[in-house]
């Protein structure tokens, strides 16, 4: 395996960012559920600023992320496909990368809108996204969650995907994106 | 030599009798100066709608802003004459605005500043003192019912505005809210909430009497 992707199979870079997102959006989710649920308190307050800081660095590793997929070759998928596997297979795709970006920019104006300026894990403040606005914070919020649901119903299509690859039609769908996994 | 000395002596005495005139003129002066500075000592309220009183903090490592909306001044100074100078500040603290509900409801909580039990911070100078950059009002703040020695830098400037005076104080100063127990249970760790709280203010003042 090398450090950049090939037309067969993701380097070491793609399987990293991909991997270590997964790690922090099943984080964000937690750390979400936990703060909803908390009293107002100091908790609460601790569990959002991580979540704010996660969803940051999640921010940043997107941009990483994409800037990497232009630089280098996209593996290509399987050419038994059918016409609508591939649409569906792009539409999942583009749905999640958009995803990675709007989640973390709704959560930015959400916190911005309501007034509470965010550090990234207290190493420096970011800027306010926009200004003050209670209308626009609800709204804000509004979509957060919303795009939540929607982020939930993709993963759950792009899993099953990478299941049905690997488990039913017996291609390396699946294994291109695993660590530790020998080329087929 | 006799002549020179004699000559000498004479100049002498007359500067000596000039040196001794000036130095009871300008006593007297001193001694006028000194009257006319002492006795007008002018007492100032305050302006609540041209004036801000703010605060902020550090809350997981972001600044957060807030403002009290209700509290009262009263100055009794004299520019050249500060010992004889007292700034007394009333701060209803319940008046406390961040601009989210959740968080001044929290922030006047009975772990913070306990607003139901304390609804009142006060300033009372003990001394005011004349520094390179203006004056220092040296006291005592009274926050949460713990009473501490408390610092409060002001410049000062008065205004003449259209015939009416007006004196303008302005000055920032720090405290650890710790110190004033504004921090109990979960709240005492500085962990997500920082110790240091800057206060700001920018006041206008007018004479008592224009009022």
């Amino acid at each position: 395996m090398t450090i950049r992707n090939t037309s067969a199979r993701w380097g070491h870079v793609a399987q990293f960012l991909h991997w270590l997102i997964v790690v922090l959006i099943i984080t964000q989710v937690i750390l979400a559920n936990i703060a909803e649920d908390l009293p107002l308190g100091m908790k609460k307050l601790a569990m959002f600023a991580r979540h704010k800081s996660v969803g940051i660095t999640i921010l940043g590793l997107a941009v990483i992320r994409l800037l990497w997929r232009w630089a280098n070759p996209t593996p290509a998928l399987p050419t038994t496909l059918k016409p609508y596997e591939r649409a569906l297979a792009a539409v999942t795709h583009f749905g999640l990368y958009l995803l990675l970006f709007a989640m973390p920019l709704t959560g930015w104006m959400m916190t911005s809108a309501r007034g509470f300026p965010a550090s990234w894990f207290g190493f420096f403040q970011l800027p306010d996204f926009v200004p003050k606005n209670d209308a626009l914070y609800n709204a804000m919020k509004e979509t957060h969650d919303t795009l939540a649901l929607a982020l939930y119903a993709i993963v759950f299509l792009h899993v099953a995907g990478a299941l049905k690859h690997h488990f039913m039609l017996k291609d390396d769908v699946l294994r291109r994106m695993l660590p530790f996994t020998k080329k087929s | 030599m006799m002549t020179i000395a004699t000559g000498t002596g004479t100049a002498d005495g007359g500067r000596r009798a000039a040196l001794v005139a000036a130095g009871i003129t300008s006593g007297l002066f001193v001694a006028g100066a000194l009257a006319a500075d002492a006795a007008p000592v002018t007492r100032y309220t305050l302006d609540p709608a041209k004036s801000t009183l703010e605060f902020q903090f550090q809350q997981a490592g972001a600044q957060n802003k807030g403002k009290f909306t209700r509290y009262s001044v009263t100055l009794d100074f004299s520019p050249d004459s500060p010992a004889t100078s007292k700034l007394d500040v009333v701060v209803e603290t319940g008046s406390l605005d961040t601009g989210d509900k959740e968080r001044d409801d929290t922030l006047k909580g009975a772990d913070l500043l306990g607003v139901a039990k304390f609804p009142q911070a006060r300033f009372t100078s003990t001394q005011i003192t004349k520094t390179a950059n203006g004056y220092d009002a040296v006291g005592k703040l009274t926050l949460r019912g713990v009473s501490r020695d408390m610092h409060v830098p002001f410049s000062f400037r008065t205004a003449d505005e259209q015939g009416k005076p007006a004196g303008y104080l302005l000055g920032k100063t720090t405290l650890k809210r710790l110190d004033f127990g504004v921090g109990q249970g979960d709240w005492k760790s500085t962990e997500w909430v920082g110790n240091d709280v800057s206060v700001s203010y920018s006041l206008r003042l007018v004479p008592a009497a224009a009022h």
